[in-house]
């Protein structure tokens, strides 16, 4: 039921798929895909000053000189007894100092041995760490200059299709020309209503330039018409003079007029054949006082 | 069916176009410009001449820019200089932009050499033909009055108006401390001669439209009188010395009349007067001031400035049925009027913002064009073809000059006439 009235609805439906659409390409922009194909960029052997060296050090050993004690001389066997416990008791006690002292020593060669490594190692880290900064330094150089290469080769692929685009427009207008001047030539009917634009620009133009040079001082102060007829050549020159058809009844104003048509000579012609023959032969007609009621 | 009715119909009208395609295109040329003519004067070809005769190019040159409606073409880099036709090189002079130019001759004739023969043409560059060709006779002393009328000619050839250059003016002239002179001079001002000596100040000259006469305001009597002067004979006689002031004297058309102002009863009002004194007759009565009158060409108008609205006005008064139409509603004050031959134009001082300009206002579209840029400008004259304007202006505040401007507004020439301040100025008629 609720679905028929959606389906009913056109304007909701439309409202809705744009909404629908708008959260999509919203959610895409932010989990958007980095179309970007990374080019693996190169290998790079880097010459350590120092490497961590692995040799062992030099065992600390300290030659513990054994205290020799003088024999004392022999009066009594206990003496001597006891003499031989106690060098036996010295011996051991020394033996035994002596396995201390060098368990120490393995300890402490042991100690120092691991504080160098730790440092080696400690040395290393940095300087991989100095290494990856380095590099992730680098491959960002890398990227950079492979995007700035990236636009340019968009841009210049950009530019490469305007001036293709303008190309093809130019083409196309030149095609549209061609067709038009086929469509003139092919039906004359047509030749006023395709190009009447280019013929009322001609006539403006030409207007234009004849009326800079009238001087209606010269034509008193009454409203007045004058009516002159003209044969053109192509180059906008006159065939003969301007034939006056109405004149304005003031000499002057007549001479006048006429010679603001012979000083605009030559007047501003088209290249285009069909539109010289409309512009060939003019009828000008003057009111150099303004409009006649 | 109802598409094939509509493919029919724009069968219909592509057929239409097409037709229509093949009738002559018209183009409408809608107005204008003001501009000038571009002509070139060259130097006349001397043969033996007196050297005064060689500046005739220069007073014919000098005479057309005056008039705003030439221009003329520096030919300073022409080297070989055309005497006809038949020596013109017209693609040159049209390289140059010049639309005209004029050639001549001048030959020495009669009895030892003592007259001058001018023979000169007005040529067409763009029709490539002579337009004019004319030989006049004179003495070198006339080279003036010579190049005047060849001036002439040629502006009422182009222009299809006479030309003003061989007219005269007239303006007074404060000479020293009690010491006024009124001048008649050619219209550029060259040749002066006084008419009128005065220890008292002379103001409003004007010239009878026939040309013989000029009435002037003097104040010779303590106050300011009427005068009429007749130029030939110097005689004058007093026109007007009524109770109060007698001042603005204004010919009409015929000469018969004129109109006054005076302060007979109270304030200043108009009045028509007999050129010989007979028959006064106020015009209008009103309270307000009625002063400066002028007289439309069909002598049936007379224009004249009113403090009627508050300020200073420019209204028209029927002379038979002392019906009044205002006519200038631009500008604080609008004063001094006088019109066109035509009619067509008005001539009026206008003042804005403190500063008194020459303007003109088309009778017929009411526009009003500023000829001058003030701030002093005064006593605005019509050239007797209306396509100039003689009027005073005060010299960066300090003498005050006289000058021309075209009605166009493109040429501003000042009249060399001396140093001394000039009171009021005046244009004659066209000489007959």
């Amino acid at each position: 039921m609720r679905l028929s009235w959606l389906e009913n609805n056109d304007n909701l439906q439309a409202n809705l798929f744009t909404l629908v659409i708008h959260l999509a390409l919203f959610i895409f922009m932010i989990f958007s895909v980095n179309w970007q194909v990374k080019t693996p960029y190169y290998a790079e052997v880097e010459l350590w000053d120092a490497i961590p060296t692995q040799i062992k050090p030099k065992p600390l050993i300290k030659r513990a000189t054994p205290k020799v004690q003088k024999p004392q001389p022999s009066i009594a066997e206990k003496i001597v007894e006891a003499k031989k416990d106690a060098d036996i008791q010295l011996k051991k006690k020394k033996a035994a100092e002596l396995k201390k002292k060098k368990a120490a020593e393995l300890k402490k060669k042991k100690a120092a041995e691991l504080k160098k490594k730790k440092a080696a190692e400690l040395k290393k880290i940095e300087q991989l760490k100095k290494k990856a900064l380095e590099e992730e330094k680098l491959a960002e150089l890398q990227k950079r200059l492979l995007e700035d290469e990236e636009v340019e080769k968009v841009q210049k692929k950009l530019l490469e299709q305007d001036d293709l685009e303008r190309l093809q427009e130019e083409l196309r207008n030149k095609d549209l020309a061609k067709e038009t001047r086929i469509a003139i030539e092919g039906t004359q009917d047509l030749v006023a209503g395709t190009n009447s634009g280019e013929l009322e620009k001609y006539k403006a133009l030409i207007q234009q330039k004849i009326y800079q040079n009238v001087n209606k001082q010269l034509c008193g102060l009454d409203p007045l018409e004058l009516i002159f007829e003209i044969v053109l050549m192509p180059t906008g020159d006159l065939i003969g003079g301007a034939k006056m058809i109405k004149s304005s009844k003031i000499e002057s104003c007549d001479q006048a007029v006429e010679r603001a048509i012979l000083q605009a000579q030559p007047l501003p012609m088209p290249q285009d054949n069909r539109l010289f023959s409309q512009l060939k032969k003019l009828k000008l007609k003057f009111q150099p006082n303004g409009p006649i009621n | 069916m109802k598409q094939s009715f509509w493919k029919f119909f724009f069968l219909i009208w592509l057929v239409c176009i097409s037709n229509a395609s093949h009738a002559l295109e018209v183009i409408e040329i809608l107005g204008g410009k003001a501009s000038q003519i571009p002509v070139a004067v060259i130097p006349f070809k001397d043969n033996n001449a007196q050297k005064s005769m060689q500046l005739m190019h220069e007073v014919i040159t000098n005479d057309l820019n005056r008039s705003g409606l030439f221009s003329s073409i520096d030919i300073s880099g022409v080297s070989d200089y055309p005497i006809d036709e038949r020596e013109v090189n017209f693609s040159n002079w049209a390289a140059l932009q010049s639309q005209f130019i004029v050639v001549g001759k001048i030959d020495a004739i009669g009895r030892s050499n003592s007259q001058m023969q001018v023979t000169w043409s007005l040529i067409d560059i763009y029709k490539e033909k002579t337009v004019l060709s004319v030989a006049i006779k004179g003495q070198p002393s006339q080279y003036r009055v010579i190049a005047h009328r060849i001036a002439d000619t040629i502006y009422e050839k182009l222009t299809g108006s006479k030309g003003v250059f061989d007219t005269n003016i007239a303006f007074v002239k404060k000479l020293g401390k009690e010491k006024y002179s009124l001048f008649i001079a050619d219209y550029d001002g060259h040749n002066p001669r006084a008419i009128v000596n005065s220890r008292y100040s002379i103001i409003s000259p004007r010239w009878s439209p026939n040309g013989k006469k000029i009435a002037y305001v003097s104040f010779e009597k303590k106050k300011p009188v009427i005068y009429v002067q007749d130029i030939e004979t110097g005689k004058r006689t007093l026109l007007a010395n009524f109770r109060g002031n007698n001042s603005a004297p204004a010919w009409s058309p015929d000469s018969k009349k004129l109109a006054i102002v005076l302060t007979y009863s109270a304030n200043s009002q108009i009045y028509t007067i007999d050129a010989d004194g007979k028959n006064i007759k106020q015009l209008m009565r009103t309270r307000s001031i009625n002063t400066e009158p002028a007289w439309s060409p069909n002598g049936k108008e007379i224009y004249f400035s009113s403090d009627r609205a508050g300020s200073a006005q420019i209204y028209k008064v029927d002379v038979d049925t002392n019906e009044v139409v205002r006519v200038t509603f631009e500008g604080n004050n609008n004063v001094s009027p006088s019109l066109s031959p035509d009619g067509k134009l008005l001539l009026f001082l206008n003042q804005d913002n403190g500063s008194y300009r020459v303007a003109i206002q088309n009778l017929l579209s009411n526009q009003m064009l500023k000829l001058t840029n003030g701030p002093d400008d005064e006593s605005p004259i019509f050239s007797p073809n209306g396509h100039m304007v003689l009027f005073t202006y005060k010299d960066y505040g300090k003498v005050t000059k006289i000058g021309t401007v075209s009605i166009n507004g493109l040429k501003m020439t000042p009249i060399d006439v001396g140093s001394e301040t000039i009171l009021e100025s005046t244009w004659g008629p066209l000489s007959d």
